[in-house]
């Protein structure tokens, strides 16, 4: 997957935050590339990797368990990675897993319909898009939340889904054809979807890292007010982002189908909650506090790494949801500490705190007289 | 100034209760480390029964500290020993909270979807009968009687969201008194006028008298100097975590006063050194019929190189004016007007419709609406002329680096590097940071709206010499403010609204602040 790529990709985002316009030595930014409080789950998946190792050591340190891994968590790196922009930007897109379903099942059917591949894959792309238009449409327009707005529309999408197939899979010896290819062609034992994924991760790290656009959906994300007073077009951003991840999820979902070789009305839902699990694990990564594709991987792998070991260790079948909800706390818990930390030896989350609501000074004005001084 | 009066009485009315005992609160030995910061030093604090003692210094004085260690939120370094006693009675400071000491907090406590009625409730607790059912109409006795001394007018039913700032003030002081009976102990008001419209702050003095009137004293701590000289008896002055000393207030002038503040000789009636615009200057915006919440049809002429202030009343539009005609106003809000920048042609622009105009603004919330406290000091700086860094959408990070270093050396902002975290940066710095984004992108207008709010003596003057440095170099600046300080030591021309539209207009030998509150006040 895409992991050290965007890992080293984060080491070249560094100039813009470095004092001087010379590189620091690049044994420095791999170092502090490299450091635990940036990438603690690279560390904690290598530690997972050496005890599942030692657990199963014939089965699980092998070339096929890790292309197992990677084959099999593709597509939640496709779902994570859909939802890393809107979150970005701070908006929620609860609807994806529904459009995954959605555009799985369309594309299935037009297949059957005997309608050319290349055509069927651009409408479900299409649908995806449209979907994503009409969440941008309730949540940006009609001002809804959107945490509260796309579960509404996730809602309806399903009712749809359920009218039109009645409950039951959509399947067809029609589908195993070119259709299947999609998602279920091998280069080296590796299927597509693992290069899909690694495609997608370094466009949404350059969109993120080296665009204004990127720029600008974090600081819409972390001060809205303040980003529209410096002239950045937040409504617009949340709306594209909105229309974005409805076409990656739109995608995903095709993906998905041709995976899986039939048209399932469910096969999007259990996606839902791993693939938010990975996007919020991996703002804790690279980025401290900031949603970014890297991070994302990290967080996929290390889940998807897990959750396989305990698999083949033949752990009972409730360890693999308990693992993901022990690191997800685990996460950030130790992120919310360091920050905490990190706000107590300035001193100024004393001070500050207890004002709010006011005009009024606040947060770190407490170090001025210091620093005036 | 108050008369001293109450220096022998202890209130200066004939019907004071006398206090208990001759001090209500006496603090000495405080020191409190917060990891390698010494917040508070050796601290010492007497306040006499039913005075009003004020509590002043700069941000990072120590103020808020000692106001937290005495509501035991913060506990006191254990060496050297802190000792206090509220009317005559010791108590462990920092631990525990005598009944006397009584907490008004700057945010007020209060939920504002609730009623003055059930916020009272929840600071005292509901009149309650069998199985916890709520006595409604012995409640609502209950709230009459609390509120009835401040002779307020308020409905104890409405949610106090729609009742005025000092109506919320004067429910908290209600809130934090009840159960008490005045005669002893001590309220303390932390910054309470902060968010009070200036004509609102002497209602509120008017409470305080009256819960001084009941032999309860008042420690109030407030950034304002002209309050203090108004409503304190005597005052204390901390300094980097210092005392600094202790005065009746009849031995101190402002000036004195800022001093002690400072460290060092500050003139509270500076004037930042400009020349007034010539008078043949050209109109470099011109507004039209501006109309939205408050406004009621402003037309303004501003012309270049001069520092045009706005002044006026809570309610007449001097905080709404800046965001209209930047093209901010708040959303939902209907405005209505037009503007038009002579200089680049005669067209009028609709005030919604004003994206394209280059008019930045460094808004009046520095935290709500100014920093992005996530982002690197670079980062907040770059964030207005990222669409020009780099090409073919690639962001120029090299770019991004030489427009943050040219203005973080043309406004002196003080940072370890353009890396670090914004929120590691003092308030007055993370104020020039704002300025230097809006600056960036190279206007020739720039709007200011309370520069200075909750910024100390020395940050203030710091900011009004740059503004007057920046229109020496052709920069047009408007400036709004509540404080009438702000405006005198700045502008070279002073526009008064009331009632949201331009009533006077004061420059030259007019600009005196005995003129420019007559005009605010609009009496004369």
């Amino acid at each position: 997957m895409a992991t050290t790529r965007s890992t080293s990709g984060d080491a070249l985002a560094h100039p813009s935050q470095s004092a001087s316009p010379d590189r620091p030595p690049t044994s420095k930014r791999i170092a502090s590339a490299m450091a635990v409080d940036k990438v603690g789950a690279v560390y904690v998946w290598l530690a997972i990797i050496v005890v599942f190792s030692i657990w199963v050591p014939e089965t699980f340190p092998t070339a096929d368990t890790a292309k197992q891994i990677l084959n099999s968590n593709a597509i939640t790196g496709l779902a994570a990675l859909a939802i890393t922009i809107p979150l970005a930007a701070r908006v929620f897109d609860l609807s994806f897993a529904f459009i995954m379903t959605l555009t799985g099942v369309v594309v299935a059917k037009l297949v059957i319909g005997d309608m050319p591949l290349v055509l069927a894959v651009l409408i479900g792309c299409g649908v995806g898009l449209a979907i994503g238009l009409i969440n941008a449409g309730v949540v940006v327009v009609a001002k809804i939340d959107s945490f509260i707005g796309t579960l509404a529309t996730g809602s309806l999408i399903q009712a749809l889904i359920t009218m039109v197939t009645d409950d039951t899979p959509i399947s067809d010896a029609k589908l195993s054809g070119g259709f299947s290819d999609i998602g279920q062609t091998t280069i080296g034992g590796i299927t597509l979807p693992v290069f899909y994924v690694a495609f997608v991760a370094i466009a949404i790290w350059y969109l993120l890292e080296h665009t204004a656009t990127g720029r600008r959906l974090y600081a819409t994300g972390f001060n809205p007010d303040a980003s529209r007073l410096a002239g950045v077009q937040v409504d617009k951003l949340r709306f594209l982002s909105l229309v974005t991840s409805g076409g990656l999820a739109g995608a995903a979902g095709i993906v998905l189908a041709s995976t899986l070789g039939s048209g399932s009305p469910t096969a999007g839902s259990p996606y839902l909650l791993p693939a938010f699990a990975a996007v919020f694990l991996g703002a804790t990564q690279l980025k401290n506090g900031r949603f970014n594709s890297g991070g994302t991987m990290i967080a996929v792998l290390l889940l998807g790494t897990g959750t396989t070991g305990l698999a083949l260790a033949a752990a009972p079948q409730w360890s693999q949801a308990m693992f993901v909800g022990i690191v997800l706390l685990a996460a950030l818990a130790v992120t919310g500490l360091q920050r905490r930390t990190a706000v107590a030896s300035r001193g100024s989350g004393v001070h500050g705190a207890g004002v709010s609501g006011t005009d009024q000074p606040g947060v770190s004005t407490s170090t001025s007289l210091t620093d005036e001084d | 100034m108050r008369d001293s009066a109450n220096q022998e009485s202890g209130g200066s009315s004939a019907t004071a209760v006398r206090p208990t005992s001759e001090y209500a609160l006496r603090v000495s030995g405080l020191s409190k480390t917060f990891g390698a910061t010494r917040a508070l030093q050796d601290v010492s604090l007497d306040i006499r029964g039913g005075e009003i003692h004020a509590l002043m210094g700069q941000n990072g004085s120590g103020k808020s500290t000692v106001i937290k260690v005495l509501a035991a939120y913060h506990q006191p370094d254990s060496e050297p020993t802190a000792a206090a006693e509220l009317d005559g009675e010791s108590f462990n400071i920092g631990h525990h909270v005598p009944d006397g000491l009584r907490f008004v907090h700057q945010d007020l406590g209060l939920v504002l979807e609730l009623s003055a009625q059930d916020n009272l409730a929840l600071h005292g607790g509901f009149a309650t009968g069998f199985g916890g059912r709520v006595l409604w109409r012995e409640q609502e006795r209950e709230t009459r009687r609390l509120l009835e001394r401040f002779a307020v007018d308020i409905d104890i039913h409405q949610p106090l969201a729609v009742a005025t700032p000092v109506e919320r003030t004067v429910v908290a002081i209600a809130a934090a008194l009840q159960g008490w009976h005045g005669g002893s102990g001590l309220l303390v008001l932390d910054e309470p006028t902060a968010v009070l419209p200036h004509d609102e702050v002497e209602r509120l003095f008017a409470v305080v008298e009256e819960v001084r009137k009941a032999g309860t004293a008042v420690l109030y701590v407030s950034h304002r100097m002209d309050e203090i000289f108004q409503l304190a008896d005597r005052v204390t002055i901390l300094r980097g975590g210092k005392l600094v000393a202790t005065k009746d207030i009849a031995e101190i002038d402002p000036r004195g006063l800022a001093g002690l503040m400072v460290g060092e000789d500050v003139d509270p009636d500076y004037r930042a050194a400009h020349a007034a615009a010539s008078p043949d200057a050209p109109v470099v915006l011109e507004t039209r019929d501006i109309a939205g919440k408050w406004l009621r049809g402003v037309n303004l002429k501003v012309f270049k190189g001069e520092i045009l202030g706005i002044a006026g009343l809570a309610g007449a539009g001097v905080l709404e004016l800046p965001y209209v005609i930047t093209g901010h106003a708040p959303r939902g809000d209907r405005v209505t007007g037009a503007l038009r920048l002579p200089m680049d042609g005669d067209e009028w622009h609709d005030v919604t419709e004003l994206e394209d105009l280059n008019i930045p603004l460094v808004p009046a919330d520095r935290q709500r609406e100014g920093v992005i406290y996530e982002f690197a000091v670079s980062e907040n700086l770059s964030l207005s002329i990222l669409g020009r860094l780099g090409r073919k959408g690639k962001l120029g990070l090299r770019e991004e680096q030489q427009a943050v270093e040219e203005w973080s050396r043309r406004l002196e902002i003080k940072t370890e590097s353009p890396g670090a975290l914004i929120s590691t940066l003092s308030g007055g710095n993370q104020q020039k940071v704002v300025v230097a984004r809006c600056l960036v992108s190279e206007p020739d207008i720039l709007v200011l709206c309370e520069p200075t709010a909750g910024v100390d003596i020395g940050t203030r003057v710091a900011i009004y010499d740059l503004i007057a440095r920046l229109s020496e170099e052709g920069l047009t600046v408007i400036v709004s403010s509540s404080d009438e300080g702000d405006l005198l030591a700045m502008c070279t021309r002073i526009v008064v609204l009331r009632n949201g539209v331009v009533a006077e207009e004061l420059d030259g030998h007019g600009l005196s602040q005995q003129a420019l509150v007559s005009a605010i006040e609009g009496g004369n």
